[in-house]
């Protein structure tokens, strides 16, 4: 059966134009202390000693720690989720700038920040590096004792037959791509709250998978399920930087060593210091036949972890599933690897791994078509991937829309006629990029559906609210598949004292995922009910309908009645059930030698085409008219599905012209808003404008797409520049000061 | 330092430290948490408020420069239950997502319809060019300034103003 959705606006909209939108950030714990963190001046370097008797003797001072002294707390210091390489507080040696590697505890912020100031690290410098690709030389600096080579994660695919493949191609294209260290900046920093009750920790924090904070917690301090609770809010933005499990670890220790509630706030700097974006190089090698076939592909991805693994042992495996676009390519060899170095940990940001990819594969597309003098809108027709078609992974694809996305977002910018001349000095281009994405293969979500006797329903469940409207989305699909009036539903936030297991709000799987899960416990709500039903329901013809609470037969609409009334009738004051999704495949089951296997339970898909102008004289470009697409199964929201494409789009614009983490002696020395740029409303394309393709199958895989154009935004604007100037950008972002310089050059090359 | 400010057209007496900013006195003392604080050294624009009227930053803004001052934050748009318009146009033009932001950019989009009531939509990006969003793309916060534009005009139209 298929439903309907009405787009109605966020739920709590409200709340969020009064301010009362509850935020971690603006919770307060009775009684509580304040944390502040004394960090690592040095990128790397042992740690000889630690002096905190003075600053343990300032005014208003709770407890101090250090990485030495967590083992008297008897906590395991460890932590990370994938790899439990990162200390609580750094243990004998710091391996970025910035880690932490003490922290203070004191009655107000002003007193932890002036006691931590007291703290006296005394370090002994080690060599360090920062460069991905110099951390795999014999002689970069070994980073974790445990693993040589720098190695965070290594994967390999080979499909097909390379050599084969290089012996039918006409020609072989071959170039590098880089992209920087960026990072997510969600508005609202980094912020966790902590304190023993009885013997239950409580924490509540600003994270995007409360399952993953309670995995690592329970480790962290030995606690059964029954002693540890974790609490969400609404998140003041996300985007990857809030997964898995970032500060809270060193807040709960720091509520035990001190025996009160505690709250930390992290400063910006410290946000950057905390996680980024994966700094990529990626060399490309493609064998194509004249008439544009892609016959081969060879990509070197190496991906720079930091100083922690987060998620890089996995992200360079699902990066080389992504690493060859969304075409139809017969044989391919990926080696995608991500390196310790001494820098910020990196992990998921908004269009995992993609975005460094589609960099390049995108790039080059255009390059192979302006050589084979192919329309490069033609050439990705020629080789974008179709229903049935074999993946790189041997899988067959399902579900796939690449023809429609293209189609969509050539006709938005190019049907408008050729672009205006430009004026004097400057030049107009335009140009178009198409992404493929897996999705967090294999994960799981658990919702639990209460009816109360009075017609009301709550759907428990861990799914985080960050302003994609997860909230009012999954509350629309609970309403669909139960029958319960809208106004009659709750979603509560999520508490792993109440709602059930759900792996991350991340990777765009909450709607499909999340909104699976709710599909299958109203499925068994509905059981349920028609079994109460039975003797209301006089006749037997006609087809059961669960509709505004009551259920009754189609052919008897007027023996309809309300779920609350059979509650009532058998005496229950309440129904429970529980749904399940649970995706299978992943990484994991892929074949460690080929890469060959299920990488993905579905595909995500997107496309962006962009008009732009240059300065000629300056190299500023201008993006002056720009549509995304994205591939949707089916639009529950299409108000909320164009602002997560057009904010994809601007997130993404950033990354594209300006933004870029610089390390310098490896110090970071731009974490904060003012030397690290994000866009501004004057960075806004004139027109940006955006569609969903939503599947003609009756009931389709509802896809997410919070990150399905981000990836494809630099490429199209690379290609548009390109288009304009004739000058190709391999290195991100696409600054002025680069652009000119590749202006400048062709002229004298010319 | 004894001070006395006007919050949201409540006169309130406060002994403050002089190093305290507007922001904190306004977010840990008065628990008016819907000023938001996202970077410490006034770029973002998140925790802009109205002093006497005119938007500043209130984490740059000493608390005891407001002393005998109007202080105006999201909490105090909204009459008597009923939002203002702004806060209505951002609800109808869909121009917030997380809305960690939102305070800020309304109070600024406040401000320039005072001054400027039907403004074009370049003034709009360069009045809220100080106010940084990282989810929506901007596009609705434009569209709801202009909502706001409108809505205010045939207010004032109806009023007889």
């Amino acid at each position: 059966m298929s439903e309907t959705f009405a787009d109605i606006p966020m739920i709590d909209a409200r709340e969020r134009v009064t301010g009362a939108i509850p935020m971690t950030i603006d919770q307060a714990m009775p009684g509580m202390a304040h944390v502040k963190v004394v960090r690592s001046p040095v990128p790397h370097g042992l740690i000889r000693s630690i002096e905190t008797s003075e600053a343990a003797r300032m005014p208003g001072v709770r407890a101090v720690l250090t990485g030495a002294s967590l083992a008297e707390l008897g906590v395991d210091p460890y932590y990370g989720g994938l790899r439990n390489d990162q200390p609580v507080l750094a243990i004998d040696k710091v391996r970025h700038e910035g880690e932490a590697v003490a922290l203070v505890v004191a009655d107000t912020e002003a007193q932890a920040e002036e006691a931590a100031g007291w703290i006296d690290v005394d370090f002994e410098e080690l060599p360090f590096v920062t460069d991905a690709r110099e951390a795999m030389t014999p002689e970069a600096p070994p980073i974790h004792d445990e693993w040589p080579d720098n190695d965070c994660g290594t994967w390999r695919l080979r499909h097909g037959d390379i050599e084969t493949g290089w012996a039918l191609a006409d020609r072989v294209y071959e170039a590098e791509y880089t992209s920087p260290p960026a990072s997510h900046v969600p508005m609202e920093p980094h912020v966790a709250l902590a304190r023993f009750e009885g013997d239950v920790l409580e924490v509540w924090t600003a994270a995007q998978a409360p399952y993953m904070v309670h995995t690592a917690l329970k480790k962290t301090f030995g606690l059964p399920d029954e002693r540890l609770r974790i609490k969400t809010f609404n998140l003041g933005g996300g985007y990857g930087a809030k997964g898995g499990v970032k500060i809270e670890p060193l807040v709960a220790c720091a509520a035990l060593a001190a025996g009160c509630p505690v709250r930390l706030v992290l400063t910006r700097p410290e946000v950057f210091n905390t996680l980024g974006k994966h700094a990529a190089h990626i060399a490309l090698r493609t064998g194509v036949k004249t008439d544009g076939t892609i016959v081969a592909r060879r990509v070197r991805a190496v991906f720079n972890a930091g100083a922690y693994a987060v998620s890089s042992p996995l992200g360079a495996g699902q990066a080389m599933t992504r690493a060859s676009g969304p075409y139809r390519i017969p044989h391919v060899w990926i080696d995608s690897t991500a390196r310790y170095t001494n820098t910020v940990p990196t992990g998921p940001f908004r269009g995992a791994m993609t975005s460094q990819l589609c960099w390049a594969y995108e790039q080059q597309m255009d390059d192979i078509a302006h050589d084979l003098g192919i329309d490069p809108i033609e050439i990705r027709r020629r080789n974008l991937l179709s229903d049935g078609d074999e993946f790189i992974t041997g899988e067959k694809m399902h579900d796939v829309h690449f023809d429609e996305l293209l189609d969509d977002v050539t006709e938005a910018i190019w049907s408008r006629g050729p672009a205006d001349p430009a004026p004097a000095g400057r030049a107009r281009g335009r140009g178009v990029a198409v992404m493929i994405k897996s999705t967090l293969t294999p994960s799981r979500s658990e919702a639990r559906l209460r009816l109360d006797d009075d017609g009301m329903l709550t759907a428990f469940c861990a799914t985080v609210e960050m302003g994609q409207g997860a909230g009012t989305t999954l509350m629309q699909m609970t309403a669909a598949y139960t029958g319960v009036p809208i106004e009659r539903i709750t979603i509560p936030l999520p508490d792993t004292f109440q709602a059930p297991f759900d792996t991350t709000t991340a990777s765009s799987r909450a709607t499909f995922s999340m909104g699976a899960a709710i599909k299958d416990a109203a499925r068994k709500l509905k059981d349920e009910l028609a079994g109460l039903a039975e003797e209301h329901l006089t006749t037997t013809a006609g087809e059961l309908r669960f509709e505004g609470g009551t259920v009754f037969r189609a052919a008897a609409p007027e023996r309809a009645v309300s779920y609350a009334d059979l509650l009532r009738e058998a005496e229950l004051p309440a129904l429970e059930v529980e749904g399940v999704f649970q995706s299978e495949g992943g990484m994991a089951t892929l074949d460690p030698e080929t890469g060959q296997g299920q990488a993905s339970v579905h595909w995500h898909e997107g496309a962006v085409a962009v008009e732009i102008e240059v300065d000629l004289q300056t190299g500023k470009i201008e993006v002056l008219n720009c549509h995304g697409a994205c591939y949707a199964g089916r639009v529950i929201s299409p108000t909320r599905v164009r602002q997560q494409n057009e904010g994809n789009i601007i997130f993404g614009l950033g990354q594209a012209l300006f933004e870029e983490l610089v390390y310098d002696s490896g110090q970071l020395v731009n974490p904060n808003l003012s030397d690290y740029m994000i866009p501004s409303i004057l960075d806004i394309p004139k027109r940006l404008t955006s569609s969903a393709v939503e599947s003609l199958e009756p009931d389709p895989d509802v896809h997410g797409v919070g990150e399905m154009t981000i990836p494809c935004i630099a490429p199209a604007i690379g290609n548009a520049l390109f288009a304009a100037t004739g000058v190709r950008i391999h290195d991100l972002p696409m600054t002025p000061e680069r652009v000119l310089r590749a202006l400048r050059a062709r002229e004298e090359a010319s | 330092m004894e001070i006395t400010v006007t919050v949201n057209g409540e006169k309130t007496e406060a002994d403050i430290e002089p190093r305290n900013l507007l922001v904190h006195f306004l977010r840990e003392d008065l628990r008016l948490t819907g000023t938001h604080v996202g970077c410490d050294t006034s770029h973002c624009g998140a925790c802009t408020v109205l002093l006497d009227g005119l938007p500043v930053k209130s984490c740059t803004v000493l608390a005891v420069q407001t002393d005998g001052r109007d202080v105006t934050t999201v909490e105090g748009l909204a009459q008597n239950g009923e939002l203002h318009p702004i806060q209505e146009a951002f609800k109808e033009e869909h121009g917030l997502q997380c809305g960690f932001c939102t305070p800020g950019m309304m109070l600024t989009s406040a401000a320039l319809l005072e001054q400027t009531p039907d403004p074009t939509e370049e003034d709009i990006r360069w009045a809220l060019s100080g106010n940084i969003c990282r989810c929506t793309g901007y596009m609705n916060i434009v569209k709801a300034v202009q909502w706001a534009s409108s809505k205010m005009k045939a207010e004032a139209t109806d009023s007889g103003s």
